[in-house]
């Protein structure tokens, strides 16, 4: 069965620091897939792999029929994979939403050549798309925090992606935010046909969206059904872990 | 002699041409050196051109090649260097300062050089630009402007998140690379023009005051060219006027630019968001 996304038996170790050891995720065409670990598991650099920027030192990558392993090709496909960052851009750069967006273009456009109108009708659409119009004269720094998530999801769709790759997007957020900004991901992912691997430590926003659930622990991931033991249990550790922080706070 | 006759020599003429590319040019090499965090590599760059203006006094040549050549290679090996390491670029711009400072002392001493020449280098002089020294600024300024004509999106997306530019499919770490080197290039063009320690004339202070007043970054571009250029002309006419050094005179007039945009930041940002939105700046 061809896949959208295939991690097979994939290691990366930074030094000598083991980040994933034998990580196995399948994505197939319009799949909804989460990532659930606790913070430190290896999310991140997971997204990364299946982006291309970073290289595993053993195992297999491929995103689009394109083996990633080798580095030959993680140019072209990043062109097709959307990725929504974790955090929001974090210094006061001058750029209003409307251009933020368009720069989801800017890798299709190609080198020196300017944005034309199709490509802003596109940045309109995803705009749209994400709920951010009305921001569309704004600073991006003027915005809250799921306001910008907003922004980075909809320069994502920007690029018209095959796939949609999200980095903890509910994080900073609130309950209300967040249930917003999942709702407006479910949305897009049916209506665009999108395959779309999301990763996050929190797993209470993953049921009803997501069509398969892996977790990362102990720098291996497993494959979950729902409702399952263990999620739940990582449901519930999650919720003691938030609220011993709220104490501390 | 008044200013106007000045202008008919050609020392004069070549400092005015000199203001005219570098205060439009050589700002918008702040504009990366802010967004991008470079603080620390401009520091290094400043005292690679040092070093080789030392070097080339040792050896009785022209301090301007040895330092462009020190500027050029250091600015092409720190990027990648610093990534390879995973070191900080801070960290390795450090270490490059320090050590850089204290060879161009011992060239300096060993080669008993006059304070005179090496002041020459820490200062500089605008009023004394040769005809080489002159086309050099040109180039580099010309080149730094075809850059920013014609990548502006890309540089757009790098400043604004290297992760963002990687991301949505553009060459990232090359045009980074590129970035960097230009940046070097154009310290070592301001040396013989302003001194290796007060590039910041041109480079970094009217890029401040642009940053404090603009909202997109064709306005910063905008607004820093016009604050080099102001801050250029101003401050040459002052220390003809005063009697004062040209370089210091320059940053002097850089300085209250700055400080006029930091008073005034919050009516001009809402002029400059009318001229965004009206004309699509």
């Amino acid at each position: 069965m061809h896949h959208s996304i295939e991690l097979v038996d994939v290691h990366v170790h930074f030094g000598n620091v083991a980040v994933l050891a034998g990580v196995n995720v399948l994505a197939s065409p319009c799949e909804f897939i989460a990532v659930v670990g606790e913070n430190g598991a290896g999310k991140t650099t997971l997204l990364k792999v299946a982006n291309g920027t970073v290289r595993p030192q053993r195992g297999q990558v491929k995103v689009l029929g394109f083996d990633l392993s080798e580095n030959h090709h993680g140019h072209a496909v990043r062109k097709e994979i959307g990725l929504v960052p974790q955090r929001a851009v974090s210094h006061r750069f001058p750029i209003c939403v409307q251009e933020a967006v368009l720069m989801g273009r800017y890798g299709k456009i190609g080198l020196i050549r300017r944005p034309g109108r199709a490509d802003r009708e596109k940045a309109y659409e995803a705009m749209k798309a994400a709920g951010v119009v009305q921001f569309s004269k704004k600073l991006v720094h003027e915005l809250s925090g799921g306001q910008q998530q907003k922004v980075a999801l909809a320069r994502a769709l920007a690029q018209e992606p095959s796939i949609l790759l999200l980095d903890e997007p509910t994080t900073y957020l609130d309950r209300e935010s967040s249930s917003e900004i999942m709702e407006t991901l479910h949305c897009i992912h049916h209506q665009r046909g999108l395959t779309t691997l999301l990763v996050s430590h929190d797993p209470q926003w993953i049921d009803p969206y997501c069509d398969k659930v892996y977790l990362l622990k102990d720098r291996k991931s497993h494959l979950v059904t729902k409702p399952s033991p263990s999620v739940q249990t990582l449901c519930r550790n999650s919720d003691e872990g938030t609220e011993r922080r709220h104490q501390e706070l | 002699m008044g200013f106007g006759q000045l202008l008919s020599y050609p020392f004069m003429q070549h400092a005015i041409v000199a203001v005219l590319f570098a205060g439009i040019a050589f700002p918008l090499i702040g504009v990366f050196i802010l967004s991008l965090n470079l603080v620390p590599l401009r520091f290094a760059m400043m005292h690679m051109a040092l070093l080789g203006g030392a070097v080339g006094l040792f050896l009785k040549v022209d301090p301007l090649l040895p330092g462009l050549l020190f500027c050029s290679l250091s600015s092409m090996a720190l990027g990648p260097v610093s990534e390879r390491m995973k070191l900080g670029l801070g960290t390795l711009s450090g270490y490059l300062m320090t050590l850089s400072l204290a060879l161009a002392f011992i060239l300096f001493y060993k080669g008993n050089i006059h304070v005179v020449q090496a002041f020459g280098i820490l200062w500089g002089n605008i009023l004394s630009l040769t005809l080489r020294d002159l086309l050099l600024v040109i180039g580099v300024s010309v080149l730094i402007l075809g850059m920013v004509l014609l990548f502006f999106k890309e540089i757009q997306a790098i400043l604004y998140d290297r992760e963002v530019a990687l991301a949505v499919g553009l060459p990232e770490k090359k045009l980074y690379y590129v970035m960097v080197f230009v940046l070097g290039l154009s310290v070592a063009a301001s040396m013989r023009m302003i001194g290796a320690l007060l590039i910041d004339a041109f480079i970094l202070l009217p890029a401040i005051a642009a940053n404090l007043i603009s909202r997109s970054l064709k306005q910063v571009f905008l607004f820093s060219s016009l604050f080099g250029l102001m801050s250029g002309f101003i401050g040459l006419y002052l220390s003809f006027l005063l009697d004062l050094p040209t370089s210091s005179a320059i940053i002097l007039v850089a300085s209250a630019i700055i400080g006029f945009c930091f008073l005034i930041q919050r009516r001009v940002g809402f002029r400059a968001k009318v001229m965004s939105d009206r004309m699509g700046l």
